[in-house]
């Protein structure tokens, strides 16, 4: 076990957490993540790789496409361990590097149903809602600043962003959750 | 409060408001215009130049004239259209552009001068002398000039920015609007209403006839229902579609609480960028006026509107006395009739065109003129001239008609040309406008409503079509089809001005001068004359203009064409496009990971792009950054600093070709780094001019890890996809960003490798086990993985250790706890420069896009045995002919400043291009050298050690004596590197 | 403007970064200055159809070849500049 504390994005020790309406916001630091780059003389992995604009569950991990041969790879609670490691002995040969910290990660839900996640996607990203169900996941600028976005269910988004801008995203978020029940 | 019967108002809540300080009344569903009239007032305001009394002339969005300031204090908004405020209860309005109270404007002297003021004027007067223009005459014209005036306090109002996406956007809810989005939403399709107003209805609320026997509302309140009930449609009122942009992008404003004494925590206005497969253009039309003398008058409005007062808001202007309606169309007299069924009475119409009948029991004056009015607060009479001679009426109001003008800008976005329609004397939308866009209705110039309802239907139809989607068969109600038979009579011709854009003041005498000017292309007309500039974007005069100039030209209206249109069509606030965020968080924000302790440090802070850096940390009793720095300095030097060097750009690059990629890219050798090692890096860019500097780290036979500089590592990693991506994409390489998954931490000064012996697990940091340039992966503090690069900016015995993000504070606050006794200490950005120019590294400044390998004297490092980017064409003649390298300056008095960005000049040389040797591109004060030092290139340089030459800064007027020195002030044999 | 990305349909223009002329992916291997020197400073600028290089910054970092009208803006197509690369490489060997 190592002797130094670690903090969460948002400089705290423990994760924020707030609510607007029927919306609430987490920052959740305990989910590891890997990004996974498929090797000319990959074998083809055990995994389900989701195709451009897709989500995936397999094997206790998320895996979403990022790009031709790319993914970043949920691992949940595994934040503090070597992801890379673990990422590596399930699919060997590919190109592999942790990334949990350079991320910070938002779960969005909502206690109502798909209608305030949506009303809060129409404000903060330009995405199609009508081709965002459960199960997409897309890159897209919130605010000038570049994250990812998964529609985990209906009635729920994971939101990943640049680590350092974890602020500055969180902020955003907040605002429009906020001004949604008019705490502009 | 004088109403008439009928109207779209709530008779059973009554509304206070203030205008100039006066209390009025007004009852739910009026706007402040309807309100002000039901209240007698006729004077709201001062024209822009001549300072004339004006009153309303419209009841819509093209109004020009009644532009008050609504609301106190920050909230205040200048420029209001009264036409378009809803009334509200509590609503405080002030009239805009005048000096003393409104009916008694001091500068209504301008009026008197017009002679001096006529268009064009500031080209032509106020020139001499020269100097009273810059200090006299601009700072008076321009106070006596433009509208409102802003609060100029901070607006306390939240916006909102938001995003939608539709099959198709239908823009205008009348009867074309309304038709189309009931056939496309019965259609299932996704689609998006929008209407400016605040009830759907468009023109259908301001007329009086009927759709199949029943009054019009009956037919909008069910169309309305359906369109709520449908899951697959939306409706935006209170929404104006202000541009169009490329593949059926659009942009709209929503007023979502304006109308509202405050917002009260919801956001005042929201930006919705749209994206629609097709759109309805069912925008309408706005009616145009005809000029004649005298024609701005309060009490003189447009006949259209004039009855959109009686119909929908049961009010008419003038204090009882009789109407007039001056028309060249049918249409105007429908204004007569509706005006008599509420009890108005009608002195009479007075038709321009000859042959004509009337259509009810009121006076008609055939082949008539208007060529005269009288009442300068309010209109109380007119003259007219007609076949036998002339007449002057008595009045309280004059309504006038035109004809009516398509409502084409949308489709003329994107350089769209309208076609001019002899027909109906209009223009309408023609080909090459804006892709997926159909207009229908009036603003296609079907304007009748029986032909608009049956085009929404047709256009919706159509753009259906093109999705696949198949639109149902859509019953539509009857209603009247009448045509207007506009004859092309444009103005009165007269002595006296007659106003054609009343908001800027321009009258038929400044075309006629414009004319005279040779400004007669219609983009000169307007720039010349300023007509169709101002806030109003001349709706209600742009068609009669070009019409005036077509007969003084003698060409034809298509001829003469149109100007350009452009977006918005309507004024966007800046609040609304700046979003939801001001002040700190307008922009974003990035922090390392140590940022937190840096502040409980005393650190102060400089933004480096979008990132927050440490400058320095200030000491308890130090008052000045010159102490905190030199300190800072000093530390690193004699003991161990601390540096947070995270904003590097570090990308992770792995695969079978990643030796080969790397060596691609750099222009030093690469491929014979070994593993475990760490090299500096230098990147050209194809010109062979140097861009980046970093270094390349082999953490495995291949998997390296690529530092970059702060501000480039955007552009680096784009530049090396490109080369992945587009260049060899046969090569097994994959990239990565890793710049905010590690914390990195400098670790430099003599003292660095004891302090990281007190937190490494076990690993030898020996001289011969970890030698200068060396990197590993290893734990520290019992277990932590990490990363160690044995590097050095500083030209110090130094380290990076990286650690992952999440453990940078507590990395940081336990290598100062252990480092307590060897005097650790913590550095910014300020040290970390003042370092690197002792040790003559270079830098940004250095590599500033226009200098090679070769001046910073890394000359041969840019390999000859390889085709890597940029190396070949850095052997070019020009760029091998460079004389200029980097060197260092002192200056010969030490209590003298070395100043970045002088220009080098051999002592007594003339200080001009021809005798310039060279600039300085980074100095500091070195605590180490006891005075200022500086980088700089100069012309054979190598060769000039100990001469004295001159840095001059003409800027700001000073020179100083400098001693050309080596570069490296600081330990220039490099033991301390290697120790 | 919206770009029409070949895996991940309509993009918004704001995604990505502008680059230029698509003949920027033929990068003369032979070492010749005069040949480097025109790949470097020499464009043909067309008022009309252009291929050209926009990198999807926002999205998937991708590099597009995208054939886009410049006098009227239309796009009539776009590509992985890789699957482009890759293509003329293979005609040349």
């Amino acid at each position: 076990m190592p002797d130094l504390s670690p903090l969460c994005a948002l400089g705290a020790r423990t994760p924020r957490r707030v609510t607007h309406g029927a919306l609430t916001l987490t920052e959740t630091p305990e989910c590891g993540l890997a990004s996974l780059a498929l090797r000319r003389g990959t074998p083809p992995p055990a995994l389900d790789l989701p195709g451009p604009g897709r989500w995936q569950a397999a094997d206790g991990l998320t895996l979403i496409w990022t790009g031709p041969g790319q993914w970043l790879v949920e691992l949940p609670g595994a934040a503090e361990t070597d992801v890379a490691a673990t990422l590596a002995g399930k699919v060997p040969g590919a190109s592999i590097t942790e990334q949990t910290d350079g991320w910070v990660l938002f779960e969005i839900t909502s206690s109502a149903g798909a209608a305030p996640i949506e009303h809060f996607l129409e404000r903060a990203a330009n995405i199609d809602l009508a081709r965002f169900a459960p199960g997409s996941a897309t890159r897209s600028p919130i605010e000038h600043l570049g994250t990812y976005v998964l529609r985990r269910a209906e009635d729920r988004l994971g939101i990943w962003g640049m680590r350092s801008a974890a602020e500055s995203l969180w902020h955003a978020l907040d605002g429009i959750a906020a001004r949604m029940v008019g705490r502009g | 409060m004088k109403r008439l019967s009928g109207g779209l108002i709530d008779r059973s809540q009554t509304i206070h408001f203030t205008f100039n300080g006066k209390r009025y009344q007004g009852h739910p569903g009026d706007t402040l215009a309807s309100a002000l009239l039901a209240n007698c007032v006729q004077l709201v305001g001062r024209s822009f130049k001549y300072h004339r009394p004006r009153g309303i002339v419209s009841a819509g969005s093209e109004e020009p004239n009644a532009l008050v300031t609504l609301r106190e204090g920050a909230r205040a908004e200048p420029n209001t259209r009264a036409t378009m405020a809803e009334l509200y209860d509590g609503l405080v309005a002030r009239s805009q552009n005048h000096v003393g109270p409104l009916n008694f404007d001091l500068l209504a002297v301008n009026d008197l001068l017009s002679p001096f003021f006529a268009a064009g004027f500031y080209y032509k007067t106020f020139m001499w002398p020269r100097a009273f223009w810059e200090k006299l005459y601009e700072p008076a014209i321009r106070r006596a000039a433009g509208l409102g005036e802003l609060s100029e306090l901070p607006d306390p109002d939240a916006y909102d920015r938001g995003y939608l996406h539709a099959d198709l956007l239908v823009v205008g809810a009348g009867p074309a609007g309304l038709a189309a989005a009931l056939a496309a939403g019965r259609a299932g399709a996704k689609v998006l209403l929008a209407d400016e107003d605040f009830r759907l209805g468009g023109r259908l609320l301001a007329e009086s006839d009927q759709l199949d026997g029943a009054p019009a509302q009956d037919w909008v309140a069910a169309v309305k229902a359906e369109l709520e009930s449908l899951p697959n449609v939306r409706i935006l009122t209170r929404t104006v579609i202000f541009g169009v942009y490329d593949h059926g992008v659009y942009g709209a404003v929503e007023r979502v609480s304006d109308h509202l004494p405050t917002p009260g925590g919801a956001v005042r206005q929201t930006l919705w960028r749209i994206v629609a497969k097709r759109a309805v253009l069912a925008a309408g039309a706005t009616e145009r006026h005809i000029p004649f003398a005298d024609n701005d008058r309060p009490g003189i409005m447009l006949a259209g509107a004039m009855r959109a007062y009686a119909n929908r808001w049961a009010t008419a202007p003038g204090t009882g006395a009789p109407v007039a309606i001056f028309t060249n169309n049918d249409d105007g007299h429908r204004t007569a009739l509706d005006l008599m069924a509420k009890g108005i009475p009608v002195a009479a119409v007075i038709d321009a065109r000859r042959g004509v009948e009337r259509h009810g029991e009121y006076r008609l004056l055939p082949q008539a003129d208007v060529i005269g009015t009288q009442g300068r607060l309010g209109l109380h009479s007119l003259t007219v001239r007609t076949a036998r001679g002339s007449d002057t009426l008595q009045v309280g109001a004059l309504g006038v008609a035109g004809g009516w003008n398509p409502n084409v800008h949308l489709a003329s976005h994107h350089r769209g040309r309208p076609v001019w329609d002899e027909r109906n004397l209009a223009f309408v939308p023609g080909q090459g406008g804006p892709g997926g866009l159909f207009p229908a209705g009036a603003c296609a110039g079907k304007g009748s409503t029986a032909e608009a309802l049956a085009d929404g239907l047709r256009a919706a139809t159509e753009a259906l079509a093109e999705l696949g989607l198949t639109t149902p068969a859509l019953p539509l109600p009857r209603a009247e089809a009448r045509y207007d038979n506009t004859a092309p009579i444009w103005h009165v011709p007269g002595k006296r001005r007659a106003w054609v854009d009343f908001q800027n003041d321009v009258t038929v005498k400044d075309i006629v001068l414009a004319h005279k000017e040779n400004m007669r292309p219609v983009e000169h007309l307007k720039r010349w004359t300023t007509l169709g500039m101002a806030t109003d974007q001349g709706k209600t005069a742009n068609v009669t203009a070009l019409a005036v100039m077509a007969e003084l030209t003698g060409k034809t209206i298509p001829q003469t064409g149109t100007t350009i249109f452009r977006p918005p069509y309507t004024g966007v606030s800046l609040g609304v496009l700046g979003g939801g965020d001001t002040g700190t968080h307008f922009r974003p924000r990035r922090l390392t990971p140590t940022h937190h302790w840096a502040k409980a440090n005393g650190a102060t802070f400089v933004e480096v792009g979008p990132w927050m850096r440490a400058q320095y940390f200030v000491r308890p009793g130090e008052t000045h950054w010159r102490q905190s720095v030199d300190r800072e300095v000093l530390s690193v030097r004699a003991d161990v600093g601390l540096c947070d060097v995270t904003t590097l750009g570090k990308v992770d690059v792995q695969g079978a070709d990643a030796t080969l990629f790397l060596d691609r890219l750099y222009a030093n050798a690469m491929a014979s780094l070994k593993v475990g090692m760490v090299r500096y890096g230098l990147m050209l860019r194809e010109d062979g001019t140097a861009y980046d500097d970093g270094t390349c780290a082999r953490l495995a036979e291949d998997h390296y890890v690529v530092t970059t500089t702060t501000a480039n590592a955007g552009p680096v990693y784009r530049n090396m996809e490109f080369a992945r991506q587009c260049l060899w994409p046969e090569l097994d390489v994959q990239l990565i960003s890793t710049t905010d998954a590690w914390a990195q931490i400098a670790v430099a000064g003599p003292k660095s490798r004891e302090l990281l012996s007190r937190l490494v697990d076990g690993f030898d940091l020996s001289n011969e086990a970890f030698p200068f340039m060396a990197c590993a992966p290893l734990t520290i503090c019992n277990g932590l993985r990490a990363r160690l690069f044995r590097i050095s900016f500083s030209g110090e015995l130094a380290y990076e250790l990286a650690v992952p993000a999440r453990y940078g504070h507590a990395l940081m606050a336990r290598l100062m706890e252990a480092g307590a006794d060897l005097g650790a200490t913590p550095y910014g950005t300020e040290a970390l420069g003042v370092l690197r120019i002792e040790k003559g590294h270079a830098a940004g400044a250095e590599l500033n896009g226009q200098t090679t390998g070769q001046m910073i004297g890394l000359g041969k490092m840019v390999s000859s045995k390889k085709d890597a980017i940029g190396n070949i064409m850095s052997r070019r003649e020009g760029l091998a002919a460079e004389k200029r390298l980097l060197v260092g300056l002192q200056p010969v008095n030490a209590a003298d400043t070395v100043v970045p960005g002088s220009h080098l000049f051999t002592q007594g040389a003339p200080r001009d291009l021809a005798h310039d040797q060279g600039w300085i591109t980074s100095a500091a004060y070195s605590p180490h050298v006891g005075s200022s030092i500086g980088l700089a290139f100069l012309e054979d340089g190598a060769n000039r050690m100990g001469e004295v030459i001159t840095a001059a800064n003409p800027l700001q007027g000073s020179e100083v004596a400098v001693r050309v020195v080596p570069s490296h002030f600081v330990d220039p044999e490099g033991g301390r590197l290697r120790a | 403007m919206l770009i029409p990305h070949p895996l991940l349909g309509l993009r918004d223009a704001q995604e990505f970064t502008y680059l230029g002329d698509a003949r920027l992916i033929d990068r003369p291997t032979g070492g010749n200055e005069a040949e480097l020197a025109e790949y470097v400073y020499l464009r043909d600028n067309p008022a009309g159809v252009h291929r050209e290089l926009w990198f999807h910054e926002q999205g998937d970092r991708s590099w597009l070849v995208v054939t886009r009208n410049t006098l009227t803006h239309e796009i009539l197509g776009a590509e992985l500049a890789r699957d482009v690369s890759l293509a003329r490489k293979g005609d040349m060997a």
